[in-house]
């Protein structure tokens, strides 16, 4: 790390200095509040819905085994249970019959909090299908972005041909445009080609990467001529150039794009929000959260606290695992 | 060989263009277009009506609380999370240690899905059981009660945070603030290493002895570049606000949070009133226009001087 001071490595100076303590009360306390969502959330996803309205059992909860209502209430045995129990136990009556078999039901649904949780949280709604759909489309739009922007952000750093500086005008112009903001004409011609609730709508919009063209093309400016000229010299096709000459060397800038990208894109909620309407089998992560929440009642925080987890888990650890590889591709736009 | 390489560059370029054109500017010319009539979805003609959409945006009142809501949400999250992005980066530039550390946490809120993120607020701001209120009320029967509100909160109750008109817009803006001020921090912490450290010795030299002064005279105007660009793109993601609005107020309550981007969302897909979303998305088109214009001019300005 470039901003690391001296002073850190001569472990030798362990005076106590009034200043450096201060600081780091005023960053603690900070850190306090940005974590406390984080807690919340992880906290009551391993709690039963009693502690969580308590608000008791601290970080873990106790984990006693809770009976789950709804589990039960499927379970509970119907007449023809009852009929089937008959010739087992030809002395005892209806009732008793029902008391012993709802013994058995209740016994069966009683879990820890934490299974109850992310049980329901995978059971209650598609969650699987929920973070299939996100990776299916994060990754088809990274992968689209980048068959498109790495040849033309080519062909306007390295190629010679007229009209570029003006290509190179609209795609400074076309930064722009945020198009988040222009959801709603691209929604209408989504519909009037009948793509709202398909993967392709989730994925169109975001197949230009104006961004990734510009950053790509500032990267290109960088490599050498001469690379360019011995592949040329060697036979390679303009095509081959791109992809086995150019593409190895822009790895650190596509990686930082990766992450831009993919973070972007998995949190996203306000595009899936107008395009999917209804249908949950194209649900993305975000969308499925929102559902959950929709037509929750009191019971669902802790499912939903778990939803929520499992949604926002795999980011962040990645992120713990690469922390200066993320902000740089996070920060990316605050390049010039 | 010269020639090969003049139609790739056709070629290469060819895709990009095409879905530029597509994706981004047609679109734009087609909301141009329909903020000039009444147009609806699965209505088949379109009547043109003029400015009547953009008349009613500026006169009716439901649509200027829109405009205020927004300059209301972004004129409080936009300084306050470039102030604090600001403050962690000075402070944490300036530890010996966890340097790291602190940086990590404060940057956790932008690696999170801020709806899911919104939602746990929501539940941290329950008014009954969030973990805000109860800690809250913890502090009832101490000192704490010496403070007014304080002491009235405790006998009638903390604030429901998201559902009384005069505490949800803040509590909006506090989510913004906290989602955002790690990505401001960053780029904060990245300007930060650019200032070269002679400077500070001269101006020691020249007289600057406290840390206000080293601040004044040599790292806020170092950081300037860096500021033109964090205050453009702060404002122009806070303009942009819309997931915790539509998880946790749908605009109100009366309104109060009703920010732009909602007003798209509702007007133009829900209520299928194209005309009226058009207008809108030009209004916000606008503003992210005028927003990066200033922005150009004060960077044009800058390098002009140095």
């Amino acid at each position: 790390m470039a901003g690391r001071s001296p002073d850190f490595l001569l472990m030798t100076n362990y005076q106590f200095s009034a200043s450096q303590t201060l600081r780091h009360i005023t960053l603690i306390l900070g850190s306090l509040i940005v974590i406390l969502p984080f807690y919340v959330m992880v906290s009551y996803s391993l709690k039963s819905p009693g502690e969580i309205e308590r608000n008791e059992g601290g970080f873990f909860g106790t984990q006693a085994p809770m009976v789950d209502e709804r589990c039960v209430k499927r379970g509970e045995p119907d007449q023809a249970a009852i009929k089937a129990a008959r010739p087992s136990f030809p002395t005892l009556s209806n009732r008793e019959i029902y008391e012993g078999l709802m013994v058995n039901v209740r016994k069966n649904c009683t879990k820890s909090p934490i299974a109850f949780n992310y049980g329901m949280a995978f059971t209650e709604a598609p969650l699987l299908r929920y973070l299939l759909n996100g990776v299916i489309v994060t990754f088809s739009i990274f992968i689209i972005q980048i068959v498109i922007a790495l040849p033309c952000a080519y062909a306007l750093s390295k190629l010679q041909w007229r009209g570029r500086d003006f290509i190179f005008g609209c795609v400074i112009f076309c930064l722009l445009i945020p198009v988040h903001a222009i959801a709603l004409p691209l929604y209408i011609m989504l519909s009037k080609v009948g793509l709202t609730n398909t993967y392709a709508a989730l994925v169109i919009p975001w197949t230009i990467s104006v961004f990734g063209i510009f950053l790509m093309r500032q990267f290109f400016m960088t490599v050498p001529n001469d690379l360019i000229d011995a592949a040329r010299i060697d036979g390679m096709t303009e095509f081959g150039i791109v992809w086995k000459v150019m593409l190895p060397t822009a790895i650190p800038a596509l990686l930082a794009f990766a992450i831009f990208s993919v973070v972007a894109h998995w949190n996203d909620y306000f595009w899936p929000r107008i395009v999917i309407t209804g249908d949950r089998d194209l649900f993305t992560p975000p969308l499925g959260l929102r559902e959950f929440k929709g037509d929750g009642d009191g019971s669902f925080f802790g499912p939903m606290m778990a939803t929520a987890t499992v949604i926002v888990t795999p980011l962040i650890v990645a992120f713990l695992l690469a922390q200066r590889r993320f902000i740089e591709g996070i920060t990316l736009t605050g390049m010039k | 060989m010269y020639s090969r390489a003049l139609f790739a560059g056709y070629w290469f370029a060819a895709p990009a263009i095409l879905l530029m054109i597509i994706i981004l500017i047609v679109p734009v010319l087609i909301a141009a277009y329909l903020s000039f009539t009444d147009y609806s979805l699965g209505n088949p003609d379109i009547n043109w009506i003029g400015i009547q959409n953009y008349e009613s945006l500026f006169n009716r009142s439901s649509y200027k609380k829109m405009f205020s809501a927004s300059l209301i949400y972004v004129g409080i999250t936009a300084p306050l999370s470039i102030g604090l992005g600001l403050g962690a980066a000075l402070l944490i530039n300036s530890l010996k240690h966890f340097k790291d550390l602190y940086k990590a946490i404060y940057f956790l809120p932008v690696m999170a899905a801020l709806l899911a993120m919104a939602i746990v607020w929501e539940f941290a701001l329950h008014p009954s059981i969030g973990i805000i209120n109860k800690t809250l009320s913890l502090g009832c029967d101490s000192w704490l009660e010496s403070v007014r509100w304080y002491a009235r909160s405790c006998a009638t109750g903390f604030p429901q945070w998201l559902g009384d008109k005069s505490f949800t817009m803040a509590t909006i803006c506090f989510i913004g603030v906290w989602q955002g001020f790690g990505f401001n921090m960053v780029l904060y912490l990245a300007g930060l290493t650019s200032v070269p450290r002679e400077l500070y010795h001269a101006a020691e030299i020249d007289g600057a002895s406290s840390a206000w002064d080293r601040f004044r005279l040599v790292t806020w105007p170092m950081l300037g570049p860096t500021t033109v660009f964090v205050v453009t793109i702060t404002m122009i993601r806070s303009f942009q606000v819309f997931d915790t609005v539509e998880a946790l107020t749908q605009g109100g309550p009366v309104r109060s949070t009703y920010v732009m981007m909602y007003g798209i969302f509702e007007k133009g897909i829900q209520q299928n009133l194209i005309g009226i979303g058009s207008a809108i998305t030009m209004v916000f088109l606008a503003f992210v226009l005028l927003l990066t214009l200033i922005q150009r001019w004060l960077v044009d300005r800058r390098t002009f001087y140095s």
